[in-house]
C-alpha cells in the first residue's frame, strides 16, 4: 500500500510537472464537479482527462461532491476564489441551488451535466435525457411482458429528478397497455434495505411479473434477492446502469436488459464544449441549451463488447 | 425482566396485526428474509447494547462496516487470501479498533461520543480512499464459495446469521446476567466512581466491552458484505449504528448506563426489522418507513416510562 501510494504520488508529480511544461499560462482551467463519489464518475473522469489531453488550451480539475448541496457550494466557492474559467456541475438539488448557480454564472462559465437546473442561468446542459431513458426501459418492460402484468419499481429516492423523469418515461410507455405499475419502493441508497425491499415484494406480491431498478445499485439488489428466492428466470428484471453484477446478470440472461448512460461522454463533451465557448465558438450550443448524450439498451449479446470498452475506460 | 415482557407483548401485538392484514407475513419465505436481517442486525446490536450498559456509545459501527467490507472484498478478490485468514483478519481488525476506542476513552478520559464520532468520519474516509471510491464486490466468489454459502445460507431452514445471533446471544446472556464480569459491567455503568472504589478494574471492563463490540461488528460486517454482495464505500452501512442504538433503547437499555438485558436487545432488534418488513408487506409508502419506526420506538419508550412510574408508585404506597 505504501509503495503504491509513493508510486502514485511520484506519477502525479511527474504528470503535474509535465502538464505545466506543456501548457502555457494562456490555458483555461475548467472544473468538473460531481454530485457524489461512485464508479460512474470514475468513467466520466476519463472523459475529462481525454479532453484535457486533446486540447492544449484547457486544464481540467476534477472534484467529487459529497452528495450534499452544502458540499457542492463549498467546492464552487473554492474554485471561484481560485479563479477558474469554467465549472461543469451535477447539482444535487437543482431547484434549491439555482441561486448558487446564478451567482457562479455571473463570475464564470457554468455548465450543468448529468442533472440539469433549467431554471438557472447555466450556459448549457450536457447529459442524459432521463425521460427518453425511461421510455427505453418501458420498451424493455413491454418486450418481456407482451401479455401484460404487474411491475414493481425500486429506487433510492423518488424525489430525485432523474428518478422522476425515468418514472415518467416508463409510465408514458406502458400507458394504454395491460401492464400495471404496483408501486415504487425506496431505500435511501441503503443497499441492505434495497435488497430487503425486493425480497419482501416477492413475498407480498407473489404475482409480480417484472422488477425494475431505477438506480445503478438497484440492479444487483434485485438480482441477489431474486436469486435468494430461487426465482431467477421466473421474474424478468429490467435495470439501469452498468454495475459489474448487473452486467453479469444481463450476460447470464437473469436480467432482461439494462439502460446505460455514457458518463465518459459527459466528461469529454462538457469539457470540449466549454473549451470551445471560451475560445469564442458557440456553435456547439443548441438553442434548447441542452446537449443530450443518448442512452443505450444492453441485452445479453451486447455485454462482452460493452464490458471490454468499460475496462479500457476504467483503466483497470 | 418486566421491560422485556412489555416489549415482547408489543412485538406480539404488532405481529398479530400484520398477520391479520397480510397472512403472508408468516410465510416461510418472509420469515426467512426477516430472520436473516434480524441476525445480521442483532449480532452487532448485542455488542452495542453492552457498550451502552457501561454508559458508553459507539457511533462508528456503520462506517466500520464500510471499511471492513471494502477490506474483506480486497483480501478475498485482489490479494487472494485464504478465506479463514481473511475472516480472522477482519474480526481481529474490528476488535483492534474497538480496543483503540476503549483505550482512548479510559486512558485519555475522552468522551465515547467524541471518540466514536471521529471513528465514524475516519473509517468512512479510509474506506472510500482504499476503495478509490469504487464499489467493491465478490465477483464469482472463486476460492471462498464456502464462506459465501456460510454467510448467505441456511441451517435446517434457519438463516445462518440468525443461528449465529442465537448462539452469540446465549453466550452473551450468560456473560452479562450470570457472571461476575456481567455484574461489573452493570456496576460500572451505574456508577463508575463507586465501582472503582469497590475494587472493580473499571478501565478494563470498559475496554473489554468495546473489544466485544468490535468482534461482533466484525462478524456483522462479513454478513452484511455478503448480503449486499457489493460494498459501496460511500454509503454501505450508513447510520446502521442507529439501528443498534434504537434496538438497545427499545430493549430497555438506558443511555445513562447500568441498565439493559440481552433478551431486550434481541427483542428490540426483532421489532425494528418487523417494522420495516410490515411497511413493505402492507404496502405502506416507503417514505413513511422511518416515521413508522420512530413512532413505534416512541410508543415503546413512553409505555415503558409509564409502567415504571406506576410500579414505583405501587412500591412507594404499598
Amino acid at each position: 500500500m505504501r509503495l503504491k501510494t509513493a508510486v502514485a504520488l511520484t506519477c502525479a508529480a511527474v504528470l503535474v510537472l509535465a502538464g505545466c511544461n506543456r501548457k502555457g499560462s494562456s490555458t483555461h482551467t475548467l472544473a468538473f464537479i460531481t454530485n457524489n463519489a461512485s464508479d460512474f464518475w470514475t468513467i466520466a473522469r476519463k472523459g475529462t482527462e481525454k479532453a484535457d489531453a486533446e486540447r492544449a488550451d484547457i486544464t481540467v480539475e476534477f472534484r467529487l461532491g459529497d452528495g450534499t448541496a452544502a458540499g457542492q457550494k463549498r467546492i464552487v466557492e473554492d474554485l471561484l476564489a481560485k479563479g477558474v474559467d469554467g465549472i461543469a456541475i451535477s447539482p444535487v438539488d437543482p431547484a434549491n441551488q439555482t441561486a448558487m448557480l446564478d451567482d457562479a454564472a455571473q463570475r464564470t462559465l457554468v455548465f450543468t451535466h448529468d442533472s440539469d437546473a433549467p431554471a438557472s442561468k447555466r450556459e448549457c446542459y450536457v447529459g442524459t435525457d432521463n425521460v427518453a431513458a425511461g421510455r427505453q426501459a418501458g420498451e424493455l418492460i413491454k418486450s418481456v411482458l407482451p401479455q401484460g402484468g404487474k411491475i414493481m419499481l425500486f429506487v433510492g429516492q423518488i424525489d430525485a429528478r432523474n428518478a422522476q423523469e425515468r418514472l415518467q418515461g416508463i409510465k408514458e410507455t406502458i400507458a394504454g397497455t395491460t401492464i400495471q405499475l404496483l408501486d415504487v419502493r425506496t431505500d435511501d441508497t441503503d443497499r441492505v434495505r434495497a435488497k430487503a425491499n425486493v425480497a419482501e415484494t416477492l413475498v407480498a406480491h407473489p404475482d409480480v411479473s417484472a422488477l425494475v431498478g431505477l438506480w445503478s445499485y438497484n440492479g444487483p439488489a434485485i438480482l441477489n434477492a431474486v436469486r435468494d428466492a430461487n426465482k431467477i428466470g421466473q421474474v424478468p428484471i429490467i435495470t439501469f446502469d452498468e454495475e459489474d453484477e448487473t452486467l453479469t446478470g444481463v450476460k447470464s440472461g437473469a436480467i432482461a436488459g439494462t439502460v446505460v448512460q455514457q458518463p465518459f461522454e459527459f466528461g469529454y463533451q462538457a469539457m470540449t464544449l466549454m473549451a470551445k465557448v471560451l475560445a469564442g465558438d458557440r456553435s456547439g450550443i443548441p438553442s434548447s441549451r441542452q446537449v443530450f448524450i443518448p442512452t443505450r439498451v444492453l441485452r445479453q449479446n451486447d455485454v462482452d463488447e460493452f464490458r471490454k470498452k468499460l475496462t479500457e475506460l476504467r483503466g483497470r | 425482566m418486566k421491560k422485556d415482557i412489555a416489549i415482547f407483548l408489543l412485538l406480539i401485538v404488532l405481529c398479530a396485526i400484520v398477520t391479520a392484514l397480510n397472512p403472508r407475513f408468516l410465510s416461510p419465505a418472509n420469515l426467512q428474509n426477516t430472520a436473516r436481517l434480524i441476525g445480521a442486525f442483532g449480532i452487532f446490536s448485542l455488542g452495542l447494547g453492552l457498550v451502552i450498559i457501561t454508559g458508553g456509545i459507539d457511533l462508528s459501527v456503520g462506517s466500520s462496516f464500510a471499511l471492513l467490507g471494502v477490506l474483506l472484498s480486497m483480501m478475498l478478490t485482489e490479494w487472494h487470501l485464504a478465506w479463514p485468514l481473511a475472516v480472522v483478519a477482519i474480526v481481529g481488525l474490528a476488535a483492534l479498533l474497538g480496543a483503540v476506542h476503549g483505550l482512548l476513552i479510559t486512558r485519555l478520559r475522552l468522551q465515547p461520543f467524541v471518540v466514536t464520532l471521529c471513528g465514524l468520519l475516519v473509517y468512512r474516509g479510509l474506506a472510500r480512499f482504499i476503495a478509490d471510491d469504487e464499489t467493491k464486490g465478490f465477483g464469482d466468489a472463486a476460492g471462498f464459495r464456502t464462506l459465501q454459502q456460510l454467510m448467505t445460507g441456511s441451517f435446517f431452514g434457519v438463516p445462518t446469521p440468525f443461528v449465529a445471533m442465537a448462539l452469540i446471544g446465549a453466550v452473551m446472556w450468560v456473560v452479562l446476567h450470570r457472571s461476575v464480569y456481567g455484574r461489573h459491567l452493570f456496576a460500572t455503568g451505574r456508577n463508575e466512581v463507586a465501582s472503582r472504589f469497590s475494587g472493580i478494574d473499571v478501565r478494563r471492563v470498559i475496554v473489554s466491552a468495546y473489544v466485544i463490540l468490535g468482534v461482533l461488528t466484525g462478524i456483522s460486517a462479513i454478513i452484511f458484505a455478503f448480503y449486499t454482495n457489493s460494498i459501496s464505500p460511500s454509503s454501505h452501512g450508513s447510520f446502521f449504528e442507529l439501528y443498534g442504538i434504537a434496538a438497545a433503547v427499545l430493549g430497555g437499555c438506558s443511555l445513562r448506563g447500568g441498565e439493559g438485558s440481552i433478551v431486550g436487545i434481541l427483542l428490540g432488534t426483532t421489532l425494528l426489522q418487523v417494522l420495516q418488513n410490515l411497511v413493505n408487506l402492507l404496502g405502506i409508502p416507503s417514505s413513511l418507513n422511518f416515521a413508522v419506526m420512530g413512532g413505534v420506538i416512541l410508543v415503546g419508550v413512553v409505555g415503558d416510562q409509564i409502567l415504571q412510574r406506576r410500579a414505583a408508585r405501587v412500591v412507594a404506597t404499598g
